[in-house]
């Protein structure tokens, strides 16, 4: 049996292992609204909800997830000796679902989640071993209004949490692919060069097209990569650096999408960046990942996986992403956000007085809060302040006491009928 | 006397506002030079044991932590920018943006052993004992190499550990080579060739762009080094 500790002994169990928590009172309550908040969006913009197990084959889950995700994954044996895993993502499932249960459905498919996710990583700035993710899937949609519709979708789930200020950091990994088929070098080859582009920098990044021996005009291209970020103006500028048709078409693509943003009315909110190029394996097009005030960490991200789906069925184009929820309300109490206070309206001191039980009841189904006061003797209205209860009744039988704000009221059950109508 | 409470609580910071984390010791007085040089200098308090600054500019701020700290305080955002040497940084494995190197702190993380040592490869070591502070770039240096090296993490004065026996070699630190020599100790292999480098917060970067392209650029005219991040083979 686990005791509540006291005093500090290092010999005590830990009754918790590392990178979990538990959440009460207001905190869970406050992730719940926020989850409910983003539900609400997302079927707002008519997304439904899908609920995947927790575990599946460990086989599936690793699928073009990228190397380090597949690292991350809890994994444990099925009594028939399959070895199975925590799902690291939802996404993953999303496609499964999409590929192997709804192929034949009218396309495109709109799916949301919200749910627990479990990567088993070294302890990192912000990360816990499980954590929520609420996500979109926009499955069997090529176009880039399907693009612009996730982007704006997520501007709008980030306001809907409350965030004061944020920014999406927008890249596109099939102009970074379309740099990288010109390299024409295996992939093991080419993470030196990644890390570089990913850190943003300068010497790593000489030192890596150094030894994929890179020069002239494509050098210069891939060097010009990470200053690439701002405002619409950065289209103009990767256009001087194409040099392949699927660069271009990648940055009309671009365009294409700016300029729904630009109707959407959500330009101040995203920036372009097309040196960000990392992130999971699996986005073929767009990639973008965002940022608010008061949290040094990421807070979204997302992208355009096109072959993903098809990994597991039915190929299918598709574009999602994922808001880490408890970084959100981090982020959110930082930015000074009060949370509605969690207390009863009225703790209540009765016996089996049916009108009592009654009036309560009729109060709880009008959505007030009442709580039965089951402490009996001492000083009920002291109990009442401790609870936060703005009311404390004492029924007597025949009668009741309403106390609040400091007063107390001896009436009848019909009259506290009445008064309770108001509160 | 810097003034705390006028620290934005860290939701509503002003974008304008920049705090950049210095380290103390070995590089700060070459980083002091180059903030001066590009603008934004520091100005001391009267004790100079404050741990934050102001500076030549009104909305940088500075906070001086240990070296190997400073990668932490940016990761988190409890600073935008921070300076630090290329061997904190590889050996914190932290997940920052690297966007300048500064053109000072030059050296580099070296394995050293007695001189009387007889002249072989590392390779060839069965189970060498390594004293170093900088056991992560240790340990993949050794492994890399196929040795099973004892790493013996200390806080300092490494090169005592081959003297009272406590390692076989250490990795450390080489400026001059000096130090090493004082102590019958020789260069073996260099690991790493280190300089400083100016870090981002990956948020920052993105919610107070101006303000930070506006600094990393007031440091780049300072002229850029000519380091590299990877590690030599």
């Amino acid at each position: 049996m686990i005791q509540p500790v006291s005093e500090f002994s290092p010999h005590a169990p830990w009754p918790l292992p590392q990178g979990v928590v538990d959440l009460f009172y207001q905190d869970a309550a406050s992730k719940r609204a926020l989850e409910g908040e983003l539900r609400g969006c997302f079927r707002a913009w008519s997304y439904d909800e899908l609920i995947p197990p927790s575990f599946e084959y460990a086989d599936t889950l690793a699928a073009e997830t990228g190397i380090q995700l597949a690292e991350e994954m809890y994994r444990f044996t099925d009594r028939d000796g399959r070895t199975l895993a925590l799902r690291p993502d939802l996404t993953i499932p999303a496609a499964r679902v999409a590929a192997t249960r709804l192929y034949d459905q009218p396309m495109p498919l709109r799916l949301f989640y919200v749910g627990s996710v479990f990567r088993y990583e070294a302890p990192q700035a912000g990360r816990q071993r499980e954590f929520t993710q609420a996500g979109i899937e926009l499955i069997g949609a090529a176009a880039p209004a399907a693009d612009a519709e996730v982007l704006a979708l997520t501007v709008e789930a980030l306001r809907a949490a409350g965030l004061v200020q944020f920014q999406l950091a927008l890249g596109q990994m099939a102009f970074f692919h379309g740099l990288l088929a010109e390299l024409d070098a295996p992939a093991p080859a080419l993470h030196g060069l990644q890390g570089a582009l990913d850190r943003k920098n300068p010497a790593d990044l000489a030192a890596a097209l150094d030894q994929l021996a890179v020069a002239g005009p494509l050098r210069q291209a891939i060097s010009a990569l990470p200053d690439l970020q701002g405002g619409p103006e950065v289209l103009a500028r990767g256009r001087s650096i194409c040099v392949n048709p699927a660069m271009a078409a990648a940055l009309d693509r671009l365009a294409a999408i700016h300029e729904l943003l630009l109707a959407y009315g959500v330009t101040d909110e995203i920036s372009f960046d097309l040196g960000e190029t990392r992130g999971m394996e699996y986005y073929t097009g767009i990639t973008f990942k965002g940022y608010t005030p008061g949290l040094g960490f990421s807070i979204c991200s997302g992208g355009r996986y096109d072959d993903l789906v098809g990994h597991f069925g039915r190929p299918q184009p598709a574009v999602g992403c994922a808001l880490w929820v408890d970084r959100i309300l981090l982020a959110r109490q930082r930015q000074g956000w009060q949370p509605a206070p969690l207390r009863p309206e009225a703790l209540w001191a009765t016996g089996a007085c049916p009108a009592c039980l009654r009036l309560m009841l009729d109060l709880r189904r009008r959505g007030l809060r009442v709580e039965l006061d089951t402490a009996g003797a001492g000083d009920l209205a002291q109990r009442a302040a401790r609870r936060g209860a703005p009311h404390a009744v004492q029924c007597d039988g025949d009668a009741v006491t309403l106390t609040g704000a400091g007063q107390a009221q001896a009436l009848t059950h019909e009259q506290l009928a009445e008064t309770a109508a108001t509160w | 006397m810097v003034d705390l409470a006028q620290r934005p609580a860290g939701g509503r910071a002003d974008p304008n506002h920049l705090v950049v984390a210095l380290p103390k010791g070995r590089l700060l007085e070459e980083a002091r030079a180059g903030l001066e040089q590009a603008g934004y200098g520091l100005r001391d308090g009267d004790s100079g044991r404050q741990l934050v600054l102001p500076s030549a500019a009104p909305h940088v701020r500075y906070v001086l932590a240990k070296p190997a700290d400073v990668p932490v305080y940016v990761e988190y955002g409890a600073c935008d920018l921070g300076i630090a040497g290329l061997d904190v940084l590889r050996e914190a494995q932290r997940d920052l943006l690297e966007p300048l190197l500064l053109p000072f702190g030059h050296c580099r993380l070296a394995v050293a052993g007695p001189i009387e040592r007889a002249d072989r490869p590392l390779r060839l070591e069965p189970n060498p004992r390594v004293a170093t502070k900088f056991p992560r770039l240790t340990e993949a240096f050794f492994r890399q190499r196929g040795v099973s090296a004892e790493i013996i993490e200390l806080s300092g004065s490494v090169e005592l550990a081959p003297l009272v026996d406590l390692a076989d070699l250490v990795v450390d630190l080489v400026q001059s080579g000096q130090t090493l020599a004082a102590n019958g100790l020789a260069e073996l292999r260099v690991i790493l060739h280190s300089q400083a480098v100016l870090v981002a917060n990956r948020a920052a970067w993105r919610l107070k762009a101006p303000a930070i392209g506006a600094f990393v650029a007031s440091l780049r005219d300072l002229g850029s080094g000519r380091a590299s991040g990877q590690s030599e083979a």
